[in-house]
């Protein structure tokens, strides 16, 4: 019982992982570049939807494809403005310059809206949640990994029936092979950044129904975003969505195993340790990840 | 020649003097007090509260405040330091330890700083109370709870504030007062009823030492915790913890969360209409403002101790009119927090008077031998008295309870201490709105 | 002798470079007496002790070309054991802080063995996770405080066994000390064998595997080198500050802080490192001390900090030395 109901929450936290992980992992694919700022295109995509109901009143769902929006011309103008620049350098240099990126996107955020926790109050399902028998929901909750859903099929369905996607596809694959095909590779570097922009703002459009925003927020899920990318394998789509379930089941199920077992120790305080212990175990019994290709 | 020279030069000597001398006899002396707090980073907003406040402070004892009746408002500056003004040097810790401590030693060294205040932070209390015991300068810690920091031995370090033991001992009390029928507005309560209690808190310096104290009081007084977790704070994801404490079906359900964790429990656990008869919150999260704007009727029946809630102006004077200040200043009322800082510079400036003198030495008997009245102060303590450990032992803690307002916001009640209730306690929780 | 001729032999430095070694060597021996205020002298130690970090980060991160963001555990290891051992047994700093590198070293060996099999971003992420599982275990482990922390008792009177002294400017010498062992063991370093070889493997793991150089190996021994620099900053970051928690030994901002520095500055450069602190650090204070406080400006010290990153990663991704390079060919 405890355990079904931990499996099912997990799913629900898993697929909203997996959303807030895709940008990262398309983004990887295609230019080999980690991008530390993704968790700040997150946190603006959880501020877009809150001042919208804030301001307008418009209903934090509703609002939703403004965050999709926000991300998409934050991806733009992040890789236009700065990180084609960051291209010419080694790996190490642009990991820091998207470093950079995220201190500063961190700080402006802060510089404009206070290190103010933010929270909505006012929405369709905001505070509601949904008796299925034994078990509860958050309709929030709900509706972020249905949604989740939803998104990641409509950008797996973009990648891989579309023309633009099998271009996509195919510089993640080979950048050298695209390129003489006639794909131009600094194009489908803007699309890839336009797709990860965009899917992390409406993930953090559907984060901000349950959880509060503020400038540091991005972090948190980075790192879990970190974890389900390279668990899955760097630029594998099939590899996020499977490690961002594996891991948001991971952190509901440790601590009812900790529960079941009768220990305080292994408490929550250390289900994400777990999911970083996870990791670095598969990666070393699997050097490329779940579902991984690349070296 | 010789002596007309001499003439003029002794005039002239006598005119800049006497230009001179208003200069330089009553020039206002300032006494510096070095103030360490969070100013930037993820703490900034409530450092920058605590700063306005200990401003505030620092202007009613510097330029007098007629409306208030607390001798210091009619100082205008230290009476017995020749009305030398006191002078706060704020410094930005941002929560890192060793900032602070570079930062003190700075104050000390650089500014020449009389005294210290701060931290805020426990962990950032530690290193910078170390640095003022290492150069023989008095620090005065308005704000920090962790009841170590009192248990080290010091010679430098007074605390004013009433430590984390205190607050948890409240609780006890108040559940006990349930059960002998002495809280306001409830008959008494059959133990059993309150038998099983369960505690989430989150797993820093702060939590963890809460949830062990808590432990220690439930065996003290007879209580069970039938299930007692640590999270951590910065968790993207409570659901399993809002989970197992819901599981566990105590009866009062008891936090130590900063202001995101409360928010996001109390969300998490309204999403599961998680049914018990009292949420208690060991302040921080759950006394910000920010915590009942936020989460609105919600909370209607959720506890928090407190040191100050501005309720306490229709029993103590003098907390109204400070208030009253510092809400025209500001436009807030003063909590917990703040008002902990208006009493740290309150106490320095009682201190520097006793001590008639800025030498170390002097301050620090001064600080030992401090006794100000309950009357002057805005807390509703019985006054401010160190012991040798340096902590204020008259200090005491409130419990509030937030209550919905006909216009359907809340605002805090006090019920605990019972002598000082401002409401009946709503008991049990009357559930999710 | 040998190693030790090599490691003071800085001949084949231009000599503008090595002019610049000397104008700062004295200007580092000087410091203490130009009267500079006690915060400057703060700041110089934190800027001595982040060359330090670097120089270490240098050997795997730089030389060898590994993406490493796990620096801090091994802060938090020198400066547990440290502080642990005064704690308990009051055991002097000069033995704790080389058991303290012991203990770094064999974990470093134990942590680096798997973790070498991943490559890129997969090494990358891995040193951050094995970072964050120590921090999560120290912070919830009773027995070495928690997330608690450790204080260390304050000696009356200054005391060079347990490193306890009141002034600054003692404290200033030792890790000046630390810095130049640190410089000449560099300097040594990127001379010796293990040091081309990791060039190699940096340039073209292939080749260099196919001259029989042991690929894992040699990265294995430049990571528990570069842990053994980093847990020497540890054990002094303990007696320094006298209290340590996991937040401010371990925590991820502080790995990618010494990858930071050493990369801003120029990775794979002698000097990359200590001109990287000598940036970043004294603009973090500063900026911090002017800025921190201005009310209505909150965030603007980070956000000309951030910029300042982005520039020089954007522009020369070789880092300062790099700038500083290009300049200089372009004079000639």
């Amino acid at each position: 019982m405890l355990i079904a109901d931990a499996l099912l929450q997990g799913i629900l936290m898993g697929l909203l992982f997996a959303l807030v992980s895709l940008g990262l992992t398309v983004i990887f694919g295609v230019m080999d570049i980690v991008n530390f700022a993704h968790g700040e295109f997150l946190m603006l995509g959880m501020y877009s939807v809150y001042w919208a109901n804030l301001f307008f009143h418009i209903d934090p769902l509703i609002a939703l494809p403004v965050s999709a929006v926000v991300g998409v011309l934050l991806g733009l103008a992040s890789y236009y403005c700065f990180i084609k620049y960051l291209l010419r350098g080694p790996a190490i240099a642009q990991l820091f310059g998207t470093f950079g990126l995220m201190l500063f996107l961190q700080y402006f955020a802060m510089f404009l809206f206070s290190a103010d926790y933010r929270m909505i109050d006012k929405g369709l399902l905001v505070g509601k949640s949904l008796s299925v028998g034994p078990f509860i929901f958050d309709w929030t909750k709900l509706a972020a990994g249905i949604l989740s859903l939803i998104a990641f099929a409509v950008v797996y369905y973009f990648l891989h029936k579309t023309k633009t996607g099998k271009a996509l596809q195919a510089t993640s694959l080979n950048k050298e092979a695209a390129s003489y095909m006639g794909i131009r590779t600094d194009r489908m570097n803007a699309i890839a950044w336009a797709i990860g922009g965009g899917t992390v703002g409406m993930a953090g459009g559907l984060l901000v129904n349950f959880y509060y925003a503020y400038p540091m927020v991005g972090i948190l899920f980075v790192m879990i975003a970190f974890a389900c990318v390279a668990l899955g394998g760097f630029g594998s789509i099939k590899g996020v969505f499977f490690a961002g379930l594996l891991v948001g089941i991971l952190e509901m199920i440790f601590p009812v195993f900790g529960h079941l077992i009768g220990s305080d120790f292994l408490g929550p305080h250390f289900k994400f340790t777990v999911v970083y212990l996870a990791y670095f175990i598969i990666v070393v019994v699997r050097p490329q990840g779940l579902f991984g290709w690349k070296n | 020649m010789k002596i007309r020279n001499a003439a003029v030069l002794s005039l002239v000597l006598f005119l800049s003097l006497l230009i001179a001398s208003p200069a330089a006899f009553s020039a206002e002396k300032e006494i510096k007090i070095g103030v360490l707090y969070p100013l930037s980073g993820a703490l900034a907003t409530i450092g920058r509260d605590l700063q306005r406040a200990a401003e505030l402070t620092a202007d009613i004892i510097n330029d007098k405040a007629p409306g208030v009746d607390i001798p210091m408002a009619q100082w205008g500056g230290i009476p017995s330091l020749g009305g030398a003004k006191i002078k706060l040097i704020f410094k930005d810790h941002r929560g890192e330890p060793d900032r602070g401590a570079d930062l003190a030693k700075s104050l000390i060294l650089d500014d020449k700083v009389v005294g210290l205040m701060g931290a805020y932070n426990s962990a950032v209390t530690k290193t910078v109370s170390a640095v003022a015991e290492r150069y023989g300068i008095p620090m005065i810690n308005d704000s920090s709870t962790s009841p170590d920091l009192t248990e080290r031995g010091f010679k430098w370090f007074w605390r004013t504030t009433p430590h984390d033991n205190y607050f948890n001992r409240d609780l006890f009390e108040l559940l006990k007062g349930l059960t002998e029928g002495k809280v306001k507005g409830v008959k008494a309560v059959p133990k059993k009823d309150l038998q099983n209690l369960a505690y989430a808190c989150e797993n820093t310096e702060w939590g963890s030492s809460v949830a062990k104290s808590i432990e220690g009081y439930a065996k003290e007084y007879g209580f069970t915790i039938t299930k007692g977790l640590l999270y951590n704070a910065n968790a993207p994801d409570l659901t399993s913890e809002a989970k197992a404490l819901v599981a566990a079906k105590p009866a009062a359900m008891l936090f130590a969360a900063y202001l995101s964790d409360s928010l996001l429990m109390i969300r998490t656990l309204k999403g599961m209409k998680a049914q018990t008869k009292f949420f208690w919150g060991q302040d921080a999260g759950f006394e910000m403002a920010d915590f009942a704007k936020t989460l609105g009727a919600d909370i209607n029946g959720v506890l928090t101790r407190t040191v100050f809630i501005d309720k306490i102006t229709r029993v103590k004077k003098v907390a109204g009119q400070v208030n009253a200040l510092y809400k025209k200043k500001y436009g807030d009322d003063l909590t917990g927090a703040t008002a902990r800082s208006v009493v740290g510079v309150q106490a320095w400036a009682y201190v520097l008077n006793k001590a008639a003198s800025t030498d170390p030495k002097a301050i620090q008997k001064a600080c030992n031998e401090i006794n100000i009245p309950a009357n002057d102060l805005v807390m509703p303590w019985a006054g401010v008295k160190f012991d040798a450990k340096g902590q204020n032992v008259l200090g005491r803690g409130l419990i509030g309870q937030y209550q919905k307002t006909a216009d359907g916001k809340v605002s805090l009640e006090i019920v605990y201490p019972f002598d000082l209730a401002t409401a009946n306690f709503i008991y049990p929780f009357p559930g999710w709105k | 002798m040998e190693k030790l001729k090599d490691a003071l032999d800085f001949s084949d430095f231009s000599k503008a470079e090595r002019i610049g070694l000397v104008i700062f060597s004295v200007f580092l021996f000087a410091f203490p007496w130009i009267g500079a205020g006690s915060f400057t002298t703060t700041v110089m130690i934190q800027f001595l002790l982040f060359s330090l970090f670097g120089m270490g980060w240098n050997t795997i991160g730089g030389y060898g070309g590994q993406v490493e963001l796990g620096k801090a555990q091994y802060v938090g290891i020198g400066s547990y054991t440290v502080a642990l051992m005064m704690v308990w047994w009051k055991v002097p700093f000069w033995v704790s802080m080389p058991i303290g590198i012991l203990i770094a070293v064999g974990y470093s060996f134990i942590i680096g063995y798997p973790l070498f099999r991943l490559k890129g971003h997969y090494f990358a992420i891995a040193t951050i996770c094995t970072s964050l599982v120590l921090k999560d275990i120290f912070d919830n482990w009773n027995l070495v405080g928690a997330a608690k922390g450790i204080e260390l008792p304050i000696h009356d009177h200054p005391d060079f066994l347990y490193m306890q002294f009141k002034s600054d400017t003692y404290y200033y010498y030792f890790i000046m000390a630390l810095f130049y062992i640190a410089l000449f063991y560099m300097n040594w370093f990127r001379k010796s064998k293990l040091g081309y070889q990791l060039r190699m493997i940096k340039d073209d793991e292939d080749a260099a595997e196919s001259l029989g150089i042991d690929i894992r190996w040699c990265k294995i021994k430049a990571y528990s080198i570069a842990s053994a620099f980093v847990a020497v900053g540890g054990g002094f970051m303990a007696v320094y500050n006298l209290y340590i928690d996991p937040a401010s030994t371990m925590e991820l901002s502080l790995s990618i802080k010494i990858a930071l520095m050493a990369m801003l500055g120029g990775a794979a450069s002698l000097w990359g490192p200590i001109i990287g602190a000598a940036f970043l650090v004294p603009l973090d204070r500063f900026l911090g001390s002017w800025l921190g406080g201005q009310k209505g400006l909150t965030g603007i010290d980070f956000m000309i900090y951030a910029a300042l990153i982005m520039i020089v990663s954007a522009y020369q991704p070789r880092g300062i030395w790099g700038i500083i390079e290009q300049f200089r060919k372009r004079g000639h």
